[in-house]
């Protein structure tokens, strides 16, 4: 299996790169293969910690049936096929960063920058950007923003020492559940206290996780409330009491040092919108012939676009890639005409692909 | 094609939804959210957040809710203010949640 956080670029000095592409989901990693079989090496970008996208974050254990002459497979499983198929073409992975800008060049090409700082000179670039970019579920209470990255931290973020602390979860996946089992049996770094909030006494994680904290509670070593976050209050720069309402409408303040917010993460739409490109209804407008943007030398491709009779299929993605592909080849190649060539006889893609006698 | 809020929301009101859409095109009423058609972009992400499963993509709404597609239109563009963060949940949600005919509760 291949390793979805292998090849991680450092930040550094611009990288100049004949094809950027924005966004690491299935669309975007085929749009890698495609460009590497016309000889067009490529860095992605994507916000996530691994590539994969909605395949990864929304969907990994969901069964997928309409890729071509793959029967079944998972939103995983999807990923780590397309990421052994473009192994070949050993693109450059930056991830967890977002791309910010986008600036048109004198010479047709871009200068790209991410929120990372890293910064490429790109001849073509390439949306496939799906429903935007994932961020966590931030905790949305009057006052509290000042402390996100201190005393507050969401899905994603580097956790800081519990110990001593009091501390409340808030979340019902999984990951929340673990979480909080985890400080609450903590032998080092054990926390004064472990709140687990939601909503509801109902949850999205497993019956066997559920049950585990259920115990952890009955034990004393947790405990959980069924509330919401309505306000917090503080004492000069710190974070000390959280402000719920519980379902029958009575609010409780929770004494707290630590927060974890655990709803995940969620798309969102970026700065596309800042980029100069037309859009319509927020989805990038491209054409059918090389779906190419309204700014020349910019493709967009899979969810993020829309078109007469466009539809959200992972198969059309593969399909606007290949023309994409092929369309920015014309740019980057002016005096040398693309043909077609066929995978299974061409001694040329025989080399890209590494499969060649004398590879 | 858009996705549609059906009854199920009337007097619940969760706001689950508002969190992941990527385009913020909830609409908030007294006591019932909309989805605004000429912003959605059907990417499907607010289907699985809603507790009550009230939200489905247009093709998908069962036919004794086929009202809700044009009433979800309607609302959205009646002015209703659009909400993008979560807030509690109406305080009888919980009593309200399964019931169904929710129509006649619906405040404008």
């Amino acid at each position: 299996m291949p390793d979805r956080t292998a090849l991680q670029a450092p930040p550094g000095a611009p990288i100049t790169t004949e094809a950027l592409v924005i966004g690491a989901g299935p669309t975007g990693l085929f749009q890698v293969f495609q460009l590497g079989l016309l000889e067009i090496a490529c860095h992605v970008v994507d916000s996530l910690a691994m590539p994969g996208g909605q395949c990864i974050e929304l969907y990994p254990d969901k069964p997928i049936y309409d890729i071509p002459a793959v029967p079944v497979c998972t939103g995983r499983e999807l990923v780590d096929r397309l990421l052994a198929q473009i192994a070949p073409m050993k693109p450059t992975f930056h991830l967890s960063q977002q791309v910010s800008a986008v600036e048109p060049q004198a010479d047709g090409g871009f200068e790209v920058t991410t929120t990372a700082g890293v910064r490429f000179r790109a001849g073509t670039v390439f949306i496939a950007g799906g429903v935007g970019s994932f961020v966590p579920r931030r905790i949305k209470v009057d006052g509290i923003d000042c402390f996100f990255g201190r005393q507050v931290i969401h899905s994603g973020e580097a956790v800081p020492s519990a110990k001593g602390r009091r501390v409340i979860v808030i979340g019902d996946d999984e990951a929340a559940l673990d979480t909080a089992l985890a400080l609450a049996d903590s032998d080092i770094d054990r926390p004064a206290s472990v709140t687990l909030m939601h909503r509801r006494d109902a949850f999205t994680a497993s019956p066997a996780t559920v049950d585990r904290m259920r115990a952890a509670c009955a034990a004393g070593r947790m405990q959980f409330v069924a509330a919401q976050a309505i306000g917090c209050e503080s004492a000069g720069d710190t974070l000390t009491q959280l402000v719920v309402a519980r379902a029958d409408g009575t609010t409780l303040s929770l004494p707290v040092d630590l927060l974890l917010v655990l709803w995940g993460l969620s798309p969102k739409l970026g700065p596309i919108a800042d980029w100069g490109i037309q859009l319509d209804r927020k989805q990038v407008v491209v054409d059918t012939e090389k779906f190419e943007t309204s700014v020349p030398r910019i493709f967009a491709v899979g969810d993020v676009n829309t078109y007469p009779g466009k539809k959200k299929l992972i198969v059309c993605g593969f399909h606007e890639a290949t023309m994409a592909a092929y369309g920015a080849a014309a740019y980057l190649r002016p005096d040398r005409p693309v043909q077609v060539q066929y995978t299974t006889t061409s001694t040329r893609l025989h080399r890209l692909l590494g499969v060649a006698p004398d590879a | 094609m858009t996705h549609v809020v059906t009854e199920s929301c009337i007097r619940c009101k969760y706001t689950d939804c508002v969190d992941v859409c990527p385009v913020d095109c909830f609409r908030e009423g007294p006591n019932f959210l909309t989805i605004d058609p000429d912003e959605c972009i059907d990417c499907a992400v607010c289907i699985p957040e809603c507790p009550v499963n009230a939200i489905m993509p247009e093709e998908d709404v069962p036919g004794d809710q086929q009202h809700m597609i044009q009433l979800n239109a309607d609302l959205a563009r009646s002015g209703w203010p659009s909400i993008t963060k979560r807030k509690p949940a109406l305080p009888d949600a919980d009593e309200w949640k399964d019931k169904t005919g929710k129509l006649s509760e619906l405040k404008r």
